[in-house]
């Protein structure tokens, strides 16, 4: 991944409100992921968990362009697309915690996060797992005529895998109202993009299936907003797919917050990452455009990390499943 | 072809010999000029070697003392038995090859194939749990199941195996022909010589005599062992031998048991059955085209005995102790003969059941019994029993009641007769109920108020039907 | 010729429907019936299917509801899996057993588990179709019979049908089932005939059929193998050896309290089916078998099915790997033998 140089600026328009509700995504997200962080590797929470901070933006950017009903699949990286499409606190933490009171009621864990009142299908554990799964949703939501769309979102890694193509091409034949969302972090895991793909812009993929690729830049917010109108309104229009792909950066390891420990990035790459955070760059507008307060910012950070206390608290007192339990839901009786 | 290996002659004079040690074992590959056994006489010992080649099948063990042209033992083709019953177990492959067709796993599945090795009795599951309910004594059961191994069936067939013919010989009980000759002058069944190794020598024979009691008793069965165990020491008028074992023995435990615990007598009953006749003449149709079994006479009495027996309680009970406990349900033991004795499955309920679901359940139950694949559960729990010898031609009897019980019903045969009305005689058809009961618990006179109401209950026999 | 008992209520007929006629008309019915269910796959539309399964329903119920994809298995059933899970009822076909492991991730990991996984709050009404089995010089790839895999995952359902009669009211069922659920034809039997009723009927899962009943042994055949035990049994029955023979239907979930109480009666049992014995489904119910019924053995519970191996291709070898009736019979006069 090469080391970003240009400086962070976004021509995008914005209206106060907008900054507002992509400000409170972003900072919800970034809380949420490095207090999770924490409990982990204190040994609160069990498991291990995939972190989305530095990529806030491409969650937020994307899912305001959504509504309830569109559906979103996710990837083993979740937590942010579910915050970013309105999940709640409480049942995401006690979900991290195994407690019955989770959104899976304990049984999924971090990597199977699921809000289907929010339209979240779920985050999938597998690479390109979820892939094949938006395109069906979409298939349902042209079957059904109801106007609703479908969005993807993987990673740089996930462009590999059989189940991609398929996917593209499946939804590209038949017309479907999918948004394809490549999050190019630059790293499959562990390794970098240049020695797991000749391309350096994915989006190029987009041709091979005969739909139009864009590329965005991941840590503009706004940015990521107007492209994904675009590709939504495409889609409800009946033109087909889109693959979109938002240049970013997680600013932690694959796993956790330093992970295994093992340097396999030059910690000067994640620095200058950085410089272009996504929820400086949208404060800086905010302030700037005399859109909204210093304040009013510092207020959405509070309260979110008030709600983030509450949610750790009613994980810790919610009950824990009973291994009675333990083959109910296997089959839909 | 199995060659035989005879005890050679050596020398003019050689009256026996004995087989001191066979040098090779049973199922060993023998080629010709193989050394055997080394043979002793009262002169000279030598080697008996292998006048061909083949698998060794031995008659007889170590020790051994025989005449000469005895035969010692045979050598087998491959595949083939001997005349005394030993197979040896062929090399898997040879059963592959022959096997042109499968390609399967099947022989590979076969790990469950029993070797003649060690001595240990191999038993299905289901066979040993056969012979618990039916209590008969594995050590007496020869299997037939691959291997040796003793089968369900097995047991079944020892439990009511009777072999008049062959005695109680066991497989590969070897006689001698001096033995035999011996046993024939002393008037002595061979076969019923008891011995350590299944061979049979003229001392044995000589003993045997020597034991047996010279009279001229004349039991063709052997008397029932009151101060002798286990050896069968036999009668000399004896011709075969029943062993009370099995489900002989067990009759004849319970029947003692019954007829001297108990204060057993009988009442005898004529009914008429006249209405039953013609309602079941009626009826028989209908149950025909609704593919219903047809009740049998048997299966009227045995319903109206059930539905009586809620009248009279008294007799749907059991003694415990110095109790008398009245039992709420009833459950309907019915005598079946099988093959070497009687079973006596139970209906359970049998008041509750219909006439047609009775008869079936009569008719199967008397199946399962004479297949064998009756079950414990139900062979137990009779509250009251009716056993029919009326096929037999019987009118009265005195049937023993169950251990348990204070009452069984005996049906006796249908038979003709007749009776006065005003002044016209006329014809009737009848049969006698035998009703054996326990005057501990029940007196004469309630046992005669019981076969009343099923006397009415048979003359009015729609109550019955419905 | 199976007989099949046709339940109460529904009419007793004399109309015979072959074996993928039945399973089609099931497929015309449950369509006409729900809106919500549709059709996606590798040349079921314009053509009907490579067996004809789906023949005429395209024109029946247009080109939304009979999808034709490109050749991607993963994304087939994938999106079946996501509009599934949208509230629809994919029938998604996998043509041939054997692809059902380049579509493997959706079906055990996805499918599957969603419901688990994500507490109860996702339902995956997803049905898929295939067709496996043996004996038309198809060769490896294209004559496995897979049902152990996925018997094996929790979550899926797996239902092989052994007659016109069942094709149809299996398919039916799998339908209108909430769970993933994998209706495996078999393909040599497409021309079987059978009586099948014609309204709109399903059968229950987990439910055995008595195809036969008996005294003296047990058959518990799989798929094909039924009409091959059927076969058997004819000629076991002129020696006086009456056999019982059970169908599971269905092998996940597996009847085996119908299976115990027959082995209880007859004492002795064989498995048999067309995948390789090795791990095949056959070692489940043996096992189950003599947990349940060890007191009631008169003789080991035996398999009788592939040896382990591909499916060869030439015909010789093709049908000495497939069980037949010949072995079947040999095999249960072996289990009977006494000397």
């Amino acid at each position: 991944m090469a080391t970003p140089t240009e400086a962070l600026e976004s021509v995008m328009p914005a209206t106060r409100e907008l900054v507002l509700d992509l400000h409170r995504r972003m900072v919800r997200i970034r809380r949420f992921e490095e207090r999770a962080g924490k409990l982990v590797e204190s040994g609160d929470m069990p498991g291990f968990l995939h972190l989305y901070v530095g990529q806030e933006a491409v969650a937020a950017g994307v899912c305001s362009a959504l509504t309830d009903a569109d559906q979103i699949t996710s990837t083993h990286r979740g937590h942010g697309h579910a915050i970013a499409k309105g999940a709640d606190f409480r049942p995401m933490f006690a979900e991290l915690y195994g407690k019955t009171t989770g959104y899976c009621k304990g049984r999924g864990g971090s990597m199977h996060i699921v809000d289907m009142n929010r339209g979240m299908l779920g985050a999938n554990a597998i690479v390109g797992g979820g892939i094949p799964i938006a395109v069906g949703a979409a298939f349902a939501s042209q079957y059904r005529g109801d106007g609703t769309v479908a969005v993807s979102f993987f990673g740089d890694g996930a462009t590999n895998i059989g189940a991609f193509h398929e996917s593209v091409n499946m939804a590209a034949v038949l017309n479907l109202p999918v948004v394809f969302v490549i999050e190019n972090n630059g790293y499959a895991e562990f390794t970098p993009q240049d020695r797991h793909m000749k391309l350096t812009d994915i989006a190029e993929r987009a041709s091979s299936y005969g739909i139009p690729g864009v590329i965005v830049d991941g840590m503009d917010v706004l940015a990521v907003r107007n492209v994904a109108l675009e590709a939504i309104e495409r889609a409800k229009r009946g033109e087909g797919p889109t693959l979109i792909e938002a240049k970013t950066y997680r600013y932690f390891d694959h796993q956790g917050i330093k992970g295994m420990r093992i340097l396999y990035r030059d910690p000067a790459e994640v620095e200058a990452w950085k410089t272009r955070d996504a929820i400086n760059l949208i404060e800086a507008i905010g302030v700037e455009r005399g859109l909204v307060s210093a304040e009013e910012f510092a207020d959405i950070w509070a309260q979110t990390e008030a709600d983030i206390d509450d949610g750790i608290e009613f994980a810790r007192t919610s009950p824990d499943p009973d291994p009675v339990d333990i083959l109910d839901d296997v089959y839909t009786t | 072809m199995a060659i035989e290996i005879l005890l050679p002659k050596l020398g003019l004079t050689m009256e026996e010999g004995t087989v001191e040690e066979w040098l090779v074992a049973d199922g060993a590959v023998i080629t010709v000029g193989m050394p055997l056994l080394r043979l002793a006489t009262d002169k000279i010992d030598v080697d008996v070697e292998a006048e061909a080649d083949g698998i060794l099948a031995r008659a007889v063990p170590d020790g051994a003392t025989l005449e000469p042209g005895s035969v010692l033992g045979w050598l087998l083709a491959s595949g083939e038995s001997a005349p005394n019953g030993f197979a040896p177990s062929a090399p898997a492959s040879d059963s592959l090859q022959s096997d042109a067709v499968v390609i399967t796993t099947m022989p590979a599945n076969n790990h469950n194939d029993v070797s003649q090795s060690g001595g240990r009795a191999f038993i299905s599951p289901n066979a040993r749990r056969v012979a618990r309910e039916m209590q008969v004594d594995l050590a007496r059961v020869s299997g037939t199941g691959p291997g040796g191994r003793i089968l369900s069936e097995d047991v079944v067939e020892a439990a009511s195996n009777t072999n008049p013919d062959t005695g109680n010989i066991r497989p590969g009980k070897v006689i001698s022909p001096l033995a035999r000759r011996d046993a024939r002058d002393a008037g002595i069944d061979p076969a019923g010589i008891s011995t350590d190794d299944g061979v049979v020598r003229r001392s044995d024979v000589r003993g045997a005599a020597a034991s047996t009691p010279q009279n001229n008793a004349s039991a063709a069965l052997a008397p029932m062992p009151t101060q002798q165990t286990g050896s069968s020491v036999a009668h000399s008028e004896t011709t075969s031998i029943i062993p009370l074992k099995g489900m002989r023995g067990t009759i004849a435990a319970r029947m003692l048991q019954s007829l001297t615990e108990m204060a057993q007598l009988t009442h005898g009953f004529e009914v008429s059955m006249d209405a039953v006749v013609q309602l079941r003449a009626e009826m028989k149709d209908q149950y025909v085209a609704l593919g219903v079994a047809v009740p049998s006479l048997n299966d009227f009495v045995v319903r109206a005995a059930a539905l009586a027996l809620r009248q009279h309680p008294i007799l749907n009970a059991t003694i415990i102790d110095k109790e008398i406990h009245l039992l709420g349900r009833i459950h309907m033991g019915l005598a079946v003969a099988v093959p070497g004795g009687l079973m006596v499955p139970v209906i359970h309920d049998a008041d509750q059941l219909s006439l047609p679901e009775l008869a079936r359940a009569t008719r199967d139950v008397a199946d399962r019994c004479r297949t064998g694949s009756i079950s414990l559960d139900e062979l137990e729990g009779a509250t009251f029993a009716v056993t029919s010898l009326g096929t037999y031609g019987v009118d009265f009897f005195t049937p023993v009641i169950n251990p348990g019980n204070v009452g069984i019903l005996g049906v006796g045969r249908l038979r003709d007769s007749g009776k006065w009305e005003g002044e016209t005689f006329v014809r009737t058809q009848v049969l006698t109920l035998s009703l054996t009961f326990d005057h501990r618990a029940v007196d004469g006179a309630p046992a005669a108020e019981y076969l009343q109401t099923i006397a009415q209950l048979l003359a009015r026999p729609l109550v019955l039907v419905s | 010729m199976l007989t099949d008992e046709i339940p109460e209520g529904l009419s007793v007929t004399t109309r015979e429907l072959t074996y993928v006629k039945a399973f089609n008309e099931g497929m015309h019915q449950v369509m006409a019936e729900d809106p919500d269910v549709f059709l996606i796959g590798e040349d079921v539309a314009g053509y009907g299917g490579v067996f004809h399964m789906f023949d005429g329903l395209l024109t029946e119920f247009g080109a939304t509801r009979v999808v034709d994809t490109p050749i991607a298995e993963q994304a087939i059933i994938g999106l079946g899996v996501g509009a599934a899970a949208r509230g629809l009822r994919p029938v998604c076909d996998l043509m041939f057993m054997d692809f059902v492991g380049v579509a493997m991730d959706q079906i055990f990991n996805q499918a599957a588990k969603m419901k688990y996984m994500f507490g109860g709050n996702v339902s995956v009404p997803l049905t898929i179709t295939t067709a496996g089995g043996a004996g038309m010089s198809a060769a490896a790839q294209h004559s496995q019979s897979l049902e152990a895999w996925l018997a094996h995952i929790p979550g899926l359902k797996v239902a092989m049908p052994a007659s016109p009669y069942d094709a149809k009211g299996l398919i039916v069922g799998a339908i209108r089932d909430d769970n993933p659920t994998i209706v495996v034809l078999n393909k040599k039997m497409l021309g079987v005939k059978g009586p099948v009723p014609e309204e709109l009927y399903s059968i229950p899962f987990g439910v055995a059929n008595i195809v036969r009943e008996g005294n003296n042994a047990t058959i518990v055949a799989i798929g094909r193998m039924v009409v091959e035990a059927e076969k058997a049994a004819e000629n076991l029955e002129k020696d006086g050896i009456s056999v019982e023979i059970i169908d599971p239907r269905t092998v996940q979930p597996l009847d085996i309290d119908t299976i115990v109480t027959s082995v209880k009666k007859t004492n002795r049992v064989l498995v048999v089916h067309e995948a390789v014995e090795f791990g095949g489904i056959g070692a489940e119910i043996s096992s189950q078998i003599q947990e349940s019924a060890f007191d009631y053995l008169d003789a080991p519970v035996t398999r009788l099915a592939a040896p382990f191996a591909p499916v060869p291709f030439a015909p010789i070898l093709e049908n000495a790997y497939v069980p037949d009736a010949p072995r079947i019979e040999a095999v249960v006069r072996r289990l009977l033998e006494r000397k």
